[in-house]
């Protein structure tokens, strides 16, 4: 991406500068409004999602937060009911609808919030899913890709502005604030402290991506119409130890296994939902024991192909958004770049194959 | 209906996971309204004839153990073993990976005649095993899990699958990615990643996930700077039996 295309994307929006400082002030004044929710350095090597309790605590040069921010939506475990066996009654907790603000949003992230919009919409609406979306405004920062980012690969840019109401682009010593949508005019108009830009800091350029798919993303779902039984699985099933991490932590991946404990009384109890994924023993077992997908070469391309083929040819999108959490914290170092262009490499030898 | 006779019974074992019952306090008394206790050493001298569920800990490791087992599965109408040592040999079982005489030797020098001993098994091994509670000690929540879902004539749900995924479910930094040894990714959940979580390695003590990756597993200990031999051994202290 060229440092003009950035240029003619980000200044066709008006836009403000703000200092560390204005910047602070600013994610106070929207503790003001609701619950903000923004990257924090929660650990060695890691930061996480949280709700902000102190302004200064907010890291807005991270590289991606352990968790994808669908935990927001969907939390790891939740109660879906309380019940009582003994009168068959039971109750649904509440669910909170008061605002919520996610400050220093990725592009990619952001992106897979709509991803999971459609999987949450289509079909049966998931209510608890979409009470927790209602009342959110999201506002957007730059990133620098590490070694893990693809995001450029799957059709999304560092600085996609779509869902942000706000996006903030690092400049010297602070910001600019770009002005995407009104719901984000009117926040600054509020706020009303920003300074206005000179060339000095009005410096736009993207960064860019050290990991690459060969293939430009339009060609992907053409690519695993051809793969399906590609030697690849069997390799990525030599070093892949089924620990789930790469489901767990994506960003688009949503399925959930539903759990009902009993309290000691014998009467009382509530179902639990916690996420779950494809690439455990159980997922694809059914009642009397066959499980349709025993082997972990068949699960790495279940899962892949649920990024890159099965939901992309119902909502035209892939499903995966390059945010590269399955490989930047797969323990066996499997990463899913390599993977697909091993794919791409294995259906290339077969296209050569071919004789008009 | 009357209540479930339930009895626990210990074979090779430190006798933890039956301390780790007593350890329940707060629930001691809301399960005795629910069950009646019928057989437990460490707790009272009663004994009786049979039992709606035998709760057994400890693994099999002498001739007697197989009589005692066997007369136990007669008697009752579903066998439940608890903990590491009855459900996968657990660290008893590395008694296996050296000769049966220098084992003997070494525990009990020129006595080693008057002590039979043999391999250890899991009692699964020996007899049928309706349901397994992992750990070392094992789990008292999956414990009260299975208890639970026994008296209502639910089929309890034990996890298969990694530790990871607790791990990740709590959001807990990765202990591998810190540079330490975890054995999480391989290693079967139902303790809640406890010892990840508090800032440990995860030791192992639950047993493999099955269809363990062996191969793997050794594979992705190495690409985080063990050895084979580093792998191999830590792998093996509570699963002996189950990566033979
Ligand atoms: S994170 Fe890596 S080792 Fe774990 S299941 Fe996914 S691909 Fe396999
Ligand atoms: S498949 Fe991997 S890179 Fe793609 S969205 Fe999921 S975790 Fe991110």
């Amino acid at each position: 991406m060229s440092s003009t295309d950035v240029k003619s994307r980000l200044e066709s929006f008006n836009c403000y500068y703000f200092d560390k400082d204005v910047t602070q002030k600013f994610i106070s004044f929207l503790m003001k409004k609701g619950d903000v929710i923004a990257p924090h350095k929660t650990g060695e090597l890691s930061y996480k999602y949280e709700i902000v309790s102190d302004a200064t605590e907010v890291v807005l040069n991270y590289s991606r937060t352990i968790l994808p921010l669908k935990k927001a939506f969907m939390p790891p475990r939740e109660t879906l009911i309380n019940f009582n066996i003994k009168n068959n009654q039971y109750t649904k907790p509440q669910i909170s609808t008061e605002p919520k603000i996610f400050f220093g949003i990725h592009s990619y992230e952001m992106q897979s919030i709509k991803r999971l919009d459609y999987s949450f919409i289509t079909g049966l609406p998931e209510s608890n899913y979409l009470t927790r979306r209602e009342n959110c405004k999201f506002i957007g920062v730059a990133y620098k890709p590490d070694e893990w980012h693809f995001a450029g690969s799957v059709g999304i840019d560092i600085n996609e502005t779509d869902g942000f109401c706000l996006y903030f682009y690092p400049a010297k010593n602070g910001y600019i604030v770009f002005e995407i949508t009104d719901e984000g005019k009117n926040l600054l108009d509020e706020f009303g402290e920003g300074s206005e830009v000179t060339d000095e800091y009005l410096k736009l350029n993207e960064d860019k991506f050290q990991a690459k798919i060969k293939f430009h993303h339009n060609r992907i779902p053409e690519i695993f119409t051809h793969v399906y039984n590609s030697k690849v699985w069997e390799d990525v099933a030599q070093k892949c130890v089924g620990c789930g991490t790469c489901n767990l932590l994506c960003s688009t991946c949503y399925c959930y296994d539903v759990h009902d404990e009993i309290e000691l009384d014998v009467e009382n109890g509530q179902r639990d939902r916690f996420w779950d994924g494809c690439m455990l023993n159980k997922f694809a077992e059914v009642a009397g024991g066959e499980n349709f997908r025993d082997n972990l070469g068949s699960r790495n391309r279940h899962r892949l192909y649920r990024k890159f083929k099965y939901i992309t040819n119902q909502s035209d999108k892939l499903h995966c958004v390059g945010c590269g959490r399955c490989s930047r914290y797969c323990p066996a170092n499997i990463s899913l770049v390599e993977i697909v262009n091993d794919l791409i490499d294995d259906y290339t030898k077969q296209q050569q194959k071919e004789i008009l | 209906m009357s209540k479930p006779k339930i009895a626990f019974f210990d074979f090779t074992s430190c006798e933890g996971c039956q301390l780790n019952k007593l350890n329940l306090e707060n629930d001691l008394l809301d399960l005795l309204e629910l069950v009646d206790i019928v057989e437990f050493r460490e707790a009272m001298d009663d004994k009786a004839d049979e039992y709606d569920i035998a709760f057994i800990e400890g693994s099999i490791s002498t001739p007697t153990c197989i009589t005692r087992i066997h007369d136990i599965r007669r008697r009752t109408k579903i066998l439940v073993a608890l903990g590491a040592c009855a459900v996968q040999g657990g660290i008893n079982a590395i008694k296996n990976q050296h000769s049966a005489d220098w084992v003997k030797e070494t525990v009990y020098g020129e006595d080693k005649y008057l002590f039979p001993s043999i391999p250890v098994q899991p009692i699964s091994a020996v007899v049928k095993v309706d349901y397994e509670v992992r750990g070392c000690p094992m789990s008292t929540p999956e414990f009260l899990h299975v208890l639970k879902s026994l008296i209502l004539n639910r089929k309890p749900e034990i996890f298969d699958h990694a530790v990871c995924v607790e791990c990740k479910l709590k959001e807990n930094e990765c202990v591998l990615d810190k540079g330490m040894f975890c054995l999480g990714p391989i290693t079967r959940a139902g303790c809640d990643a406890i010892c990840p979580t508090f800032g440990q390695y995860c030791t192992g003590c639950r047993g493999v996930v099955s269809n363990i990756n062996k191969n793997g597993a050794v594979e992705m200990l190495k690409q985080h700077g063990f050895s084979t031999k580093e792998a191999l051994n830590r792998m093996k202290m509570f699963c002996t039996l189950e990566l033979e």
